[in-house]
């Protein structure tokens, strides 16, 4: 029976009704809002900034892989370079040219996107057992040690990745028969590529930003959180420990393997070292700069992070003593400028604001929900 | 009169016509369990059945000692289905005062909450004869260790009433519509500030009555209740008023109740549902200024400020409103307009009355500032006034024509009249039958004419409204002859949120002093915001910065007051009144001989300064 009371949402009648996606009136009209003002933005921003914008919300997809693992399971993780270049190489592979030196089989993208994420989870299969074994640091130094084992066979595999300084090219992006590489009249819509692009992966975003969501608040989620909180506890209440921390990786590499697959599609050439250390502490900044266990923090996270060669650059124009490009006298450039702003920007994160730009929104929010009182 | 249409069949009619309407919902386990009308009078008529079958006569007394919760209106209506009498405990009865009740109504079965209504009743059964069946309604702490024969948990008990409705139906129905307009429906004890409560016997005809006010002639509300309405129990049902706002007016106009899940959440509780009408006793929305005075001292600056400024536009809005009789000028609604934005929608909706249509303070006098800060955030308020002995039905304050300080116009069917002596009188078909047991007390309650005595000291404003003064018997008397209303004053010191209890003395003495009674809350927040350390309720009463913040408030009220009205010395009271100790009743009712025979020392050291 539906009996629930018109205009007044706190009353429950159902467990449904407090679990629900988006539980109360103002979270669904402001998700209607932001979905809307997200779809119009090609509209209004120039190309340059879109593909920002488009790497950055494909990244999201990864940072959520990793906020599943790490945020939400507690499980510390610097191996998801390793995932991302599986994915990378499996999507490559699978959607490259046929006809150029390295290897590829001209599959469509609803062929080697999926394969891209189920590779990458599958090794995440293979590695979570470790994580039964292993705690905090530990576990840590093991995933650590994945990277420089996918450096070493990405380097090696010279038929498959191209070797080190030569790349290969990422998978055509065509869906539905329409080319992403190219710009044109979609749907009446003359959309250049940038444009294309930024809408496809916003699709992408929205569907595995629900399904991360729908993860975490269903009882996989809540399993990943006990185990989080205190593995031993977790375990005391009957949650299967092995079983979920292997669920997680599991996860996490999936979400991992589809973002490398289509963030190289998107960037277009790649090489190996791209997958080092350096990728698995700008996803781990991501998930802590956004909010840990939060699926809209670690989107703003990886759209904030993706951003900051841009800010940086920005940041170069108006102080006249950063050179813009390196080498070209000045007292710093704008990439070493990029490197200091991560480093501080964690430091100032974890220090000042360990809930993220997450926990900044949720404090902006509590302000005014707190309205007139202050609790 | 027919009485074709009592209470019970009230219920059954809606159940034959909405059965699937909601009549109430319930908050069990963090949900709103609704019950349609078809499963109201199913469960209800399950109880009646049950009590034929233990043998239960018409006019028999079946006593509920429970908080509000759906088994409270499911007795309710199945015991008057047969016939018999409903009496209500409060749930903070102590022991003796139980014994008192049951025994006094010679209630045949009691219904009881949970272990500890159980176990009050259990510790005085054996002076109880009458008493031959207890109902539990929760299990938990009973089930395997209590071996009493006269035990019978609530499954049992419908259990035994599907048996009986299965074996005879139709038998209820019988007994049912041989109602009588005579017959004895419920006996709500008064909160006896005097003496022992003394159960005052209402009738069906009596509540025929009130449902027919609140029905065709609109008393009250307006526009009338309705089935959208949403009400939110949480005073004791025992007591007339809760009564009439949650089974009269569910019953009558088909008002969703809507019970709290304990006493402790109905601020929550009121602010998930967001009821359109809203019954209070004073205390509690002294309770809830205070609440927003606490919150609001902790809150950050800005937010402190903004509340600063539109309370303050909300007071000159609620003055007009006063001067106006809760007429809206131009001016006064564009800055409503603005302050709704700003401050009195979400203060409003914090405190759960953001959808109130219809708000009421009765039971006891409430300070006028109290109902100005209410109407000055566009709370619709109104003071209302009657008691048990006339069904809750004598005079109210009506949308428009609102005079704050009175308690309103007298309703339709009422006559009512005021006497040499100054005490009001009322007449009508809700006057109650008398007291049980007590005919001398019900002699002189009412006259040879039918009027009710109703103990209150009252005159006309503007022959229209009526003021009360006071309760007849609390009228000072000071020792140079004057009569002073002490519930005034009182009235004026607890509209400051640091104050909870006063009590006004002096009759026969040369001037009055007060008994002041600190608010834990507000003051223990205040002096936390001083630094100022201390322990217990004892400890902060002593505290020399406490009394100069009670003397300072004190002198305030005197400034308001005409000289010999003005209280010349005060004690702080050191402890909380409470229920049990006998220092209130039930309704939180302050029993002024029990106190003054308890800080008789107090009372004295106030007058030893001046040598008479």
């Amino acid at each position: 029976m539906t009996s629930r009371l018109r205009g007044r949402p706190l009353v429950r009648t159902s467990y449904a009704q407090d679990m629900a996606l988006l539980n109360t009136p103002a979270k669904r009209r402001s998700t209607i809002a932001l979905i809307v003002v997200s779809f119009l933005i090609p509209f209004m921003v120039t190309d340059d900034l879109l593909l920002v914008l488009t790497l950055g919300m494909i990244s999201a997809v990864g940072a959520i892989g990793l906020n599943l693992v790490t945020g939400y399971a507690g499980q510390v993780s610097l191996g998801h370079a390793f995932f991302i270049g599986l994915g990378a190489y499996t999507g490559a592979v699978l959607g490259g040219d046929t006809d150029a030196a390295v290897t590829g089989y001209g599959l469509p993208i609803y062929v080697w996107l999926p394969a891209a994420g189920v590779v990458a989870a599958v090794a995440g299969l293979l590695v979570g057992p470790i994580a039964v074994r292993l705690r905090g640091l530990y576990l840590a130094i093991v995933t650590l040690g994945l990277v420089f084992l996918g450096d070493h066979i990405f380097r090696e595999a010279r038929t498959l990745t191209g070797g080190p300084g030569v790349g290969r090219r990422g998978p055509d992006l065509v869906i539905f028969g329409i080319d992403m590489g190219e710009s044109g009249v979609v749907l009446g819509l003359d959309l250049a590529r940038e444009q294309r692009q930024f809408l496809m992966a916003l699709v992408f975003l929205i569907i595995f930003a629900v399904l991360g969501r729908n993860i975490a608040r269903s009882g996989v989620g809540r399993a990943f959180s006990a185990i989080r909180d205190r593995d031993v506890a977790a375990a005391v209440i009957g949650v299967d420990l092995t079983k979920y921390k292997v669920m997680a990786f599991a996860m996490s590499s999936f979400f991992a393997g589809v973002t490398g697959a289509l963030y190289y599609a998107v960037v277009g050439v790649f090489e190996p070292s791209a997958f080092g250390l350096l990728l698995s502490v700008q996803y781990l900044a991501m998930i802590l700069i956004g909010g840990v266990a939060t699926i809209s923090g670690a989107i703003m996270g990886a759209i904030f992070i993706s951003s900051l060669g841009r800010i940086s650059g920005e940041i170069a124009h108006v102080l006249p003593f950063i050179s813009e490009s390196s080498g070209s006298g000045g007292l710093l450039s704008v990439f070493q400028l990029e490197a200091i702003l991560y480093g501080v920007l964690i430091i100032v994160f974890l220090i000042f604001e360990p809930r993220g730009l997450f926990g900044i929104w949720t404090r902006v929010r509590n302000y005014w929900k707190g309205w007139p009182f202050s609790y | 009169m027919t009485a074709q249409t009592s209470l019970p069949q009230r219920i059954r009619a809606r159940a034959t016509s909405t059965p699937g309407g909601i009549a109430m919902r319930e908050k069990n386990l963090g949900l709103w369990e609704p019950v349609t009308w078809a499963d109201y009078w199913d469960a209800a008529s399950l109880v009646g059945h049950a009590l034929l079958s233990l043998g239960v006569e018409p006019g028999d007394r079946v006593a509920v000692h429970s908080e509000n919760r759906r088994e409270w209106l499911f007795c309710d209506i199945g015991i008057t289905a047969a016939r018999a009498a409903t009496v209500g405990l409060y749930p903070t009865n102590p022991a003796p005062e139980v014994r008192h009740v049951l025994a006094d109504s010679g209630s045949r079965l009691l219904v009881v909450e949970d272990q500890e209504q159980l176990d009050k009743a259990l510790e005085v059964s054996a002076e109880l004869p009458a008493l031959e069946h207890l109902v539990y309604l929760e299990p938990r702490g009973i089930v395997g260790r209590y071996d009493d024969p006269r035990l019978m948990s609530w499954e049992a008990f419908l259990a035994l009433g599907a048996e009986h409705r299965a074996a005879h139906p139709g038998a209820l129905e019988a007994r049912t519509d041989a109602v009588r307009s005579d017959d004895l429906a419920t006996l709500v004890y008064t909160s006896g500030t005097t003496g022992p409560p003394k159960g005052a016997m209402l009738t069906m005809g009596n509540i025929e009555f009130v449902l027919q006010t609140l029905e065709d002639d609109g008393a009250f509300i307006d526009p009338p209740a309705g089935e959208k309405d949403q009400v939110v129990s949480y005073l004791p049902l025992c007591h007339v008023a809760e009564r009439v706002f949650t089974t009269w007016y569910n019953a009558g106009l088909g008002t969703q109740v809507n019970f709290a899940e304990s006493i402790d959440t109905v601020q929550q509780n009121l602010r998930e549902v967001q009821p359109t009408l809203l019954f209070g006793v004073p205390r509690i929305w002294e309770k809830l200024v205070a609440g927003v005075q606490i919150r609001m001292s902790g809150a950050s600056r800005l937010k402190r400020a903004n509340f600063a400024v539109w309370m303050k536009v909300s007071r000159w809005i609620g003055r007009t409103l006063v001067a106006r009789q809760g007429r809206h000028t131009a001016a006064t609604r564009i800055a409503y307009a603005v302050g709704w934005v700003m401050l009195y929608r979400p203060l409003r909706e914090r405190l759960g009355l953001s959808k109130v249509r219809y708000a009421a303070s009765g039971a006891a006098p409430i300070s006028p500032e109290v109902l100005e800060f209410f109407m000055g955030i566009g709370l619709p308020m109104y003071e209302v006034y009657g008691m048990t002995e006339n069904s809750a039905i004598a005079t109210a304050n009506v949308k428009g024509r609102v005079r704050v300080g009175t308690v309103g116009e007298v309703q339709p069917g009422t006559e009512l009249r005021i006497d040499e002596t100054g005490e009001i009188l009322t007449r009508h078909a809700g006057t109650f039958a008398g007291y049980w047991n007590n005919p001398e007390a019900t002699a002189a309650a009412i006259d040879a004419d039918g009027w009710l005595h109703t103990g209150d000291v009252g005159e006309w404003v503007d022959g229209t409204h009526v003021k009360i003064t006071d309760r007849l018997k609390d009228i000072i008397i000071t020792a140079g002859g004057k009569n002073i209303s002490p519930s005034e004053i009182e009235n004026s010191l607890k509209a400051s949120p640091y104050i909870k209890e006063a009590i006004v003395i002096g009759d026969r003495r040369k001037y009055l002093t007060a008994l002041i009674g600190i608010e834990l809350d507000t003051v223990g927040s205040w002096a936390q915001k001083r630094r100022l350390s201390f322990t217990t309720y004892r400890d902060l009463t002593t505290k020399p910065e406490v009394v100069e913040l009670v003397q300072g408030i004190v002198d305030a009220a005197n400034a308001q007051l005409a000289a010999v009205e003005t209280i010349k010395a005060f004690r702080l009271l050191p402890k909380e009144l409470d229920h049990e100790q006998g220092e209130l009743t039930a309704t939180q009712k302050v029993k002024r001989s029990a106190i003054t025979a308890q800080f008789a020392d107090d009372i004295e050291g106030m007058y030893a300064g001046a040598a008479s």
